[in-house]
C-alpha cells in the first residue's frame, strides 16, 4: 500500500489550532493559574475569543480571557528590548493579582528580538514568587508544541528537582489538549473518575478536578506517568522520566464506550500493579449501569435503521479521531470512509499514528491524510469516492456537509455551534453524551 | 522654520530638476567604512554639495570625525524619551554645515537594532526632512555584515539608490562585501538599490589591489577607488577631524576628493553578480596559495641577501 503523501499549504484557511502562545490556556486550565502573556496586542486576545469562546464557549475561567495580564509589546520594545516592560508588569501583577502560579508565556516578538526572559523570571524567582516562564513564540510551531512548553516549564521551574520516594499507585495523567479540545473539561473528570474507580489515585493536573499547585508538586511522587494520547505527552513523559526517574504507560487510544474503557483499564491496571479483582469489579459495575442505556437506547437504534448512517468521516486532532473511529466501528458498527488529521502532528510521530489507524478492528484498515487547510479539507471531502453521511468535524466543516446532505457532529476547535458545559465524550459516561449527540443530530435531520 | 515651508513632492522635485541623491556604503565593521564615509562626505561637501551623513549603525559613531569627536544624541535615543519625535530635533550640523544624523540603537546584547535602523530611516522618510533640508547627496553608512533586514532597509525601495561597499582586499571583508551583492541582488528585483562599485580600502600591496579587482571582476562590478593606509587619516581622527579638514593638502584628501567627484558623477549602478560560498572558497583558496609562493620567493630572496 503506498503512503498517503501529507497536504501541507503555504497558507491555511480555517484554522483549527492557535499559535504555540495558545497554550497560555494550559495554565488558564490550572486552578488558580494566571498566564502572562508577552506578546504584542492582539495575540492574547486572538487566542482567547478562538480556542475558548469560539469553540464551545468555554469562558475564560480564573484568570484567562480579558483579565489576562499582557505586555502588549510597542515599537519601544521591539527596539530597545522588553525585558523593563516584563518586570514591570510582573511586578503589578503579583501585586493586583492573586495566583498561586503566573506562567509568562513568550510571544514571537520577545523570541525573535532575544528578550532575556529567564533572568527577569529569574529575578523573581529568587525572591519565590512563584512564576515560571516558558518561549511559546509562534512561530515555534503550534499550541500543541506549546502546551508541552508550558508543562515542562512548570515542571522545571515550579515543581523542581525531587528525590524522594515515589507514591506506588499514584498516577500523572497527560492526556487531551486543554481548550482546544471543545470537551476536555468533562472528558478529564471522566477520566479521573474512571482511573479512580480502579483503584488509582490520579493527578489530572488540568481542569476543575485538578488540585492546582499542591497537585502539581506531587508529579514527581508518582508511580509513573500516563500519556493517554496519540503523540501529546509523550515528550513530557521523557523528560520526566529522566528528571524524576518515572516509567511511563503509552495508550494512544482515547477510550470511548465499554469495550474500549474496559480494555483500557484492564491495561492500566495491570502495569500499575492494581488488583485485579478491584478493577474487574468497577469495570462489572460500570457496565452494568452503561448497559442499561444501552439496552434502552436499543429501540431507538432497530425501530430507526433505515435512518442511521452507515458511513462516516472524521475530521478533528489525531487523538480524537482516533478514539472516535475507534468506538464509531467497534460499538456502532459504522463504517470509515475519510480520515483527516488536522493538528500538524511532529514528523517523528506520523508513522505511529498510520499504524494506530491500520489497526481499527479486525479486517478494518484506514488510511489517514494529514491536512490542515480547511479548503483542501473541503474538497477531499467532498470529492470522496465514498460519501459519508455523518461528519465528525468542526463548525468549518457545516458547508460542505450540508453540500453532500450529510449530517455534522462538531468534536473539535472551532465549535461554534456548541455550547459546552461538563459534556464528556470518553470513556462511560462520555459515551453514553456521545450516543446522544449522534443520534439527535441523526434524527433532527428530517425534523 | 523648516516646518512651516511648503515642500515640494519627490515627483515635482524630480520634474524641477532636482532629485537627491542616495547612496549606501556598506562594509565589514572596522574597514574603514565610516572614516571613508566621513571624507567622502566632507569632500563633497567641500565642493559645493548639500549633504547629509545618516549613520546607520548602533555604535552611533559614524559622524564623530565632523563634529570634532562627539557623539550626538541619535533618533533612538530621543524615540526612547517619547513617542514622537520631530525629526529636525536630530540633525545636527557638523564641519562645513553638513548635516549629521545618527539612527543609533539600544544597548549592546538587547532589542532589535535592525529594527531600530528601520524605525530611524522610516521616520525620516515620513517627515520629508530629506526635501525640505534641499539637500544634493545623502550618504547612509551602514553596518556592512547585512546580518538582518533592518540593516538592509537602505537599499530597499525608495531609500538609496546606489550602494558602494568599502572593502579591503582581507577575505572576511570581501566575504561580507560578497553578501552584501547576495542582497542587493535579491532585493533589485523589487526596484532597490543596484551597486555602484567597490572602495577598496588600506590598498597598500600590489596584491591587494589583484585580490580586489579579481573580486570585482568576477562578481560584475567595478572598483570606485583605491584609498590607500595612510597615518594621515590616523593623525586626523585623533584631532577628531576628517582628512578634508585637518590635513587638506595631503595626498589622502586628494584620494577622497578624487572618490567624491567619481561619486557625484556616478550615475548608473548595476546588479552585481555574487559569488556562492563554496566558490568563494575556492576562490579565496587560491589567492592563499598563490600569496604563500609569493611570500616563499620573497623569503628566498631576503634570506640570499642577508646571506
Amino acid at each position: 500500500m503506498t503512503k498517503q503523501p501529507s497536504m501541507k499549504s503555504e497558507s491555511i484557511s480555517r484554522v483549527r489550532y492557535g499559535c504555540a502562545i495558545g497554550a497560555m490556556h494550559s495554565a488558564v486550565a490550572i486552578p488558580r493559574t494566571i498566564p502572562i502573556a508577552d506578546c504584542g496586542p492582539g495575540c492574547a486576545d486572538k487566542q482567547y475569543v478562538s480556542l475558548v469562546f469560539y469553540n464551545g464557549f468555554q469562558g475564560s475561567g480564573y484568570g484567562g480571557g480579558a483579565s489576562l495580564p499582557s505586555v502588549n509589546t510597542t515599537e519601544k520594545e521591539v527596539v530597545f528590548g522588553g525585558n523593563e516592560r516584563l518586570r514591570e508588569l510582573i511586578q503589578a501583577s503579583i501585586k493586583v493579582m492573586k495566583a498561586d502560579l503566573f506562567v509568562v508565556t513568550t510571544g514571537c516578538i520577545s523570541d525573535i528580538v532575544g528578550d532575556d526572559v529567564a533572568s527577569v523570571v529569574g529575578e523573581f524567582q529568587k525572591r519565590n514568587v512563584p512564576v515560571v516562564y516558558a518561549e511559546t513564540g509562534g512561530f515555534r510551531g503550534n499550541n500543541f508544541i506549546g502546551h508541552e512548553e508550558v508543562v515542562k516549564s512548570i515542571v522545571n521551574q515550579y515543581v523542581g528537582d525531587y528525590d524522594g520516594p515515589k507514591e506506588q499507585g499514584l498516577v500523572n495523567v497527560w492526556t487531551e489538549l486543554p481548550y482546544q479540545n471543545t470537551f476536555w473539561r468533562g472528558d478529564l473528570t471522566e477520566i479521573k473518575r474512571i482511573l479512580e474507580g480502579i483503584g488509582l489515585k490520579v493527578n489530572i493536573l488540568f481542569g476543575h478536578g485538578s488540585g492546582g499547585v499542591e497537585e502539581w508538586k506531587t508529579v514527581p511522587k508518582a508511580q509513573f506517568n500516563l500519556v493517554l494520547h496519540t503523540w501529546l505527552g509523550l515528550s513530557v513523559a521523557e523528560h520526566l522520566k529522566v528528571k524524576y526517574g518515572q516509567p511511563f504507560l503509552h495508550v494512544p487510544v482515547i477510550p470511548i464506550g465499554s469495550i474500549g474503557t474496559g480494555k483500557f483499564l484492564r491495561e492500566v491496571g495491570e502495569y500499575a500493579g492494581v488488583d485485579s479483582e478491584k478493577v474487574e469489579a468497577f469495570i462489572k459495575d460500570e457496565e452494568t449501569a452503561y448497559y442499561r442505556y444501552i439496552e434502552e437506547f436499543s429501540e431507538f437504534f432497530s425501530e430507526y435503521f433505515f435512518g442511521v448512517p452507515s458511513k462516516f468521516a472524521v475530521i478533528t486532532d489525531s487523538a480524537y479521531a482516533l478514539a472516535i473511529t475507534k468506538f464509531a466501528v467497534n460499538n456502532l458498527g459504522l463504517i470509515p470512509v475519510k480520515t483527516i488529521i488536522t493538528e500538524d502532528p511532529p514528523e517523528e510521530h506520523r508513522d505511529a499514528i498510520r499504524e494506530q489507524f491500520r489497526n481499527i478492528a479486525d479486517g478494518v484498515s484506514v488510511e489517514v491524510e494529514f491536512i490542515e487547510d480547511g479548503i483542501v479539507i473541503e474538497e477531499t471531502i467532498r470529492h470522496a469516492e465514498r460519501k459519508p453521511a455523518i461528519l465528525f468535524g468542526t463548525t468549518w466543516d457545516r458547508d460542505v456537509a450540508k453540500e453532500i446532505g450529510a449530517g455534522i457532529v462538531e468534536v473539535s476547535f472551532p465549535a461554534s455551534y456548541e455550547v459546552v458545559l461538563s459534556r464528556s465524550y470518553v470513556g462511560y459516561r462520555g459515551a453514553l453524551s456521545f450516543l446522544e449527540k449522534i443520534f439527535t443530530v441523526t434524527i433532527s435531520a428530517s425534523a | 522654520m523648516l516646518r512651516n515651508q511648503t515642500v515640494p513632492s519627490v515627483n515635482e522635485r524630480d520634474i524641477m530638476g532636482k532629485k537627491i541623491k542616495q547612496i549606501a556604503i556598506y562594509g565589514k565593521g572596522g574597514i574603514g567604512k565610516s572614516t571613508t564615509t566621513s571624507n567622502l562626505t566632507a569632500a563633497l561637501s567641500e565642493a559645493g554639495y548639500k549633504v547629509m551623513q545618516f549613520g546607520c549603525d548602533p555604535k552611533s559613531d559614524s559622524t564623530n570625525t565632523l563634529r570634532g569627536g562627539t557623539y550626538i544624541p541619535t533618533v533612538l535615543d530621543t524615540l526612547r524619551e517619547k513617542t514622537k519625535v520631530n525629526a529636525h530635533e536630530v540633525v545636527y550640523e557638523g564641519f562645513n554645515g553638513i548635516y549629521c544624523v545618527e539612527a543609533g540603537g539600544p544597548a549592546p546584547g538587547v532589542g532589535c537594532a535592525g529594527r531600530g535602523i528601520i524605525t530611524a530611516v522610516q521616520l525620516f522618510k515620513q517627515q520629508n526632512i530629506f526635501e525640505e533640508l534641499d539637500l544634493d547627496i545623502i550618504l547612509y553608512d551602514v553596518l556592512g555584515d547585512v546580518v538582518c533586514g533592518g540593516f538592509a532597509v537602505p537599499i530597499r525601495e525608495g531609500i538609496a539608490q546606489h550602494v558602494f561597499t568599502v572593502s579591503s582586499s582581507d577575505f572576511m571583508s570581501i566575504y561580507a562585501s560578497n553578501n552584501l551583492f547576495k542582497g542587493i541582488s535579491s532585493y533589485s528585483r523589487s526596484g532597490g538599490a543596484l551597486l555602484g562599485g567597490v572602495i577598496a580600502n588600506s590598498i597598500n600591496q600590489p596584491y591587494s589591489r589583484e585580490i580586489v579587482d579579481d573580486f570585482v571582476k568576477r562578481t560584475n562590478t567595478q572598483v570606485v577607488e583605491y584609498v590607500p593606509r595612510s597615518v594621515t587619516v590616523t593623525q586626523s581622527e585623533l584631532q577628531g577631524k576628517t582628512v578634508i579638514e585637518a590635513a587638506p593638502e595631503s595626498a589622502q584628501a586628494d584620494v577622497y576628493r578624487s572618490l567624491a567627484k567619481k561619486i557625484a558623477a556616478h550615475t548608473e549602478s548595476k546588479v552585481p553578480t555574487p559569488l556562492e560560498v563554496s566558490e568563494l572558497r575556492v576562490w579565496a583558496g587560491q589567492w592563499g596559495k598563490h600569496l604563500l609562493e609569493l611570500e616563499k620567493q620573497n623569503g628566498a630572496a631576503e634570506t640570499s641577501v642577508k646571506v
